[in-house]
């Protein structure tokens, strides 16, 4: 069972740039939460202030039904340099295994990273340099390796950029077996079609939290356009200044 | 060390081996290419993915400061290894520290430590001239298989023995951390100690291999034999283990070299040739291939 998740009065700011204000909010367990919102809204940063990335005010919890879990976690955008001969299967045995890839002579290993790039459609391009893929096949691989420790806790952001209609669709269809497997599943997505397939939990967020609650309720078409102006509704004019230090991710 | 030493020297006597192996520190010259070269090959990937290259240089020339420092405390002049590491590894674990808590580029603020730590070096030698004779410098410098001692071999199979094993369990860690830091940190690895890690290896190889091929080449040979490999492999096992061949072939050729052909150089100099040798077939052979 993945966690839930519960954000208090979060607050982010870089020198004197705010980025999020005051947003509290909890995220249920085992469920697929969306996070939505126009471009610099701050989503990105609210991801990674949950997985202790980026330094914040305020208090983030994540509370564990039993043990802490795993988190799996697919990063925004990976570059990786072309020339490099880092395979495929070398970034998936990285994640997987501490056996340097050198003297990592394992076919276990090898039979389990292929069978998680098997998962997004990816163990017939384990031998590609990675910096030969596409961004959407890149974006594949990264979620291949986010489900290595099968996780209870899966943070994705904007995991499906650059794919094609296939890819997307596979994709959707992982988060819904995920799901149907009481994973909690956080998502920073841009596209409101793809949303609304997904039967999520859609939080907008725009420096602040503007709107919480089923996708059929916040994705209407008369909210639409106003929740995704691309204008700040916070000017944080009144927050404080953040120590880096001054976070909890308990 | 000394069964080695007679065994090569009754096999040059008996005509198996070059007559170059019947001198005591030619066999010394050769055993410390063969310990060095594989580590400087090995780390040199890891400098090559970390792109770290204009730093495994800055270190190597760091150097000087280190060992005028060291003579001007009272070391050895052919040996000044306390001011060599202490000076080099202070040099790196700052410059490391500078780099994570300012927004300067890397590659700014390496060109500034490098031009600091080559300024001091200068300076501090004019005062190490009035001790000892500057041309004993060059033998740290450049490389001297004459100089390499037993405890020269003790030290450098200690501090190979240290890397290799730290290599063994963090290798991947230390590359998945440059790849991809926030993937690293999310799967719970410190990724400011692996970072500080591969720099304390950095500084030790260079220190491990001064002797050899000199404190301000060895930061080529931490590049060149890993750029050669990356021109002809496909995958990171093969990068290692091709770049770590090259680099003691490059050591062991270059050592042989210039007492076969009685070339008066450097062993520094001649590894380093070789090895760029090396560079230069792979990029041909790359070309080539392109063109067909």
């Amino acid at each position: 069972m993945g966690p839930s998740i519960s954000l208090q009065s979060v607050s982010l700011r870089y020198e004197n740039n705010c980025i999020l204000e005051n947003i509290s909010l909890t995220l249920d367990a085992g469920k697929c939460h969306v996070i939505m919102g126009p471009n610099g809204g701050g989503k990105t940063s609210l991801l990674r202030s949950m997985l202790g990335l980026t330094p914040f005010k305020g208090g983030i919890n994540i509370h564990w039904s039993e043990n802490p879990g795993k988190v799996g976690y697919v990063p925004q955008k990976a570059t990786f340099e072309p020339s490099l001969p880092l395979t495929v299967l070398d970034f998936i045995l990285l994640n997987q295994s501490r056996s340097p890839l050198f003297f990592n002579f394992n076919k276990k290993h090898k039979t389990k990273a292929l069978l998680q790039l098997a998962r997004v459609g990816m163990a017939d391009r384990a031998m590609l340099r990675m910096g030969q893929l596409s961004g959407g096949e890149q974006q594949r691989v990264l979620f291949a390796q986010a489900l290595l420790d099968t996780p209870d806790l899966l943070i994705l952001d904007e995991p499906t950029n650059g794919m094609d209609d296939q890819g997307v669709r596979y994709f959707e269809s992982l988060i819904v077996e995920l799901v149907k497997e009481n994973k909690t599943i956080i998502i920073v997505h841009h596209d409101i079609s793809a949303v609304r397939r997904l039967e999520a939990t859609v939080h907008v967020v725009n420096g602040e939290l503007l709107e919480s609650g089923d996708a059929s309720e916040v994705l209407k078409a008369h909210k639409i356009e106003q929740l995704f102006n691309h204008y700040r509704a916070t000017s944080c004019l009144n927050s404080t200044q953040i120590h880096p230090h001054n976070n909890e991710v308990a | 060390m000394d069964w080695l030493r007679l065994v090569a020297s009754q096999g040059a006597e008996a005509g198996w081996l070059s007559e170059s192996f019947s001198y005591a520190f030619m066999v010394n010259a050769l055993v410390a290419a063969l310990l060095v070269g594989p580590l400087l090959g090995g780390l040199g990937t890891l400098v090559i993915a970390k792109r770290l290259a204009f730093f495994s240089e800055a270190v190597g020339h760091a150097a000087l400061t280190g060992i005028a420092i060291g003579v001007l405390l009272g070391e050895p002049p052919e040996n000044p290894i306390i001011g060599l590491f202490c000076f080099c590894m202070l040099f790196a674990l700052l410059l490391h520290f500078v780099r994570n808590r300012t927004a300067v580029p890397y590659d700014t603020l390496v060109g500034v430590f490098l031009a600091v730590a080559l300024a001091g070096g200068a300076a501090l030698l004019m005062y190490v001239a009035r001790k000892i004779n500057i041309h004993m410098l060059e033998n740290v410098l450049f490389g001297s298989i004459l100089t390499i001692t037993d405890f020269d071999l003790l030290v450098l199979a200690i501090s190979c023995t240290l890397i290799v094993v730290g290599l063994m369990f963090t290798f991947n860690r230390i590359l998945l951390a440059s790849i991809s830091p926030d993937i690293a940190k999310v799967r719970g690895h410190n990724t400011h100690f692996y970072d500080y890690l591969f720099v304390m290896m950095i500084t030790l190889v260079t220190i491990a291999a001064v002797k050899i091929v000199g404190a301000v080449l060895v930061g080529a040979l931490l590049l060149i034999p890993g750029a050669t490999a990356r021109l002809m492999t496909k995958s990171m096992g093969s990068f290692v283990l091709l770049s770590s061949a090259l680099a003691t072939l490059s050591c062991l050729i270059g050592t042989l070299l210039p007492m076969e052909l009685k070339l008066p150089i450097p062993s520094g100099a001649s590894i380093i040739l070789v090895a760029a040798t090396f560079f230069l077939i792979a990029t041909m052979y790359r070309i080539i291939l392109q063109r067909r």
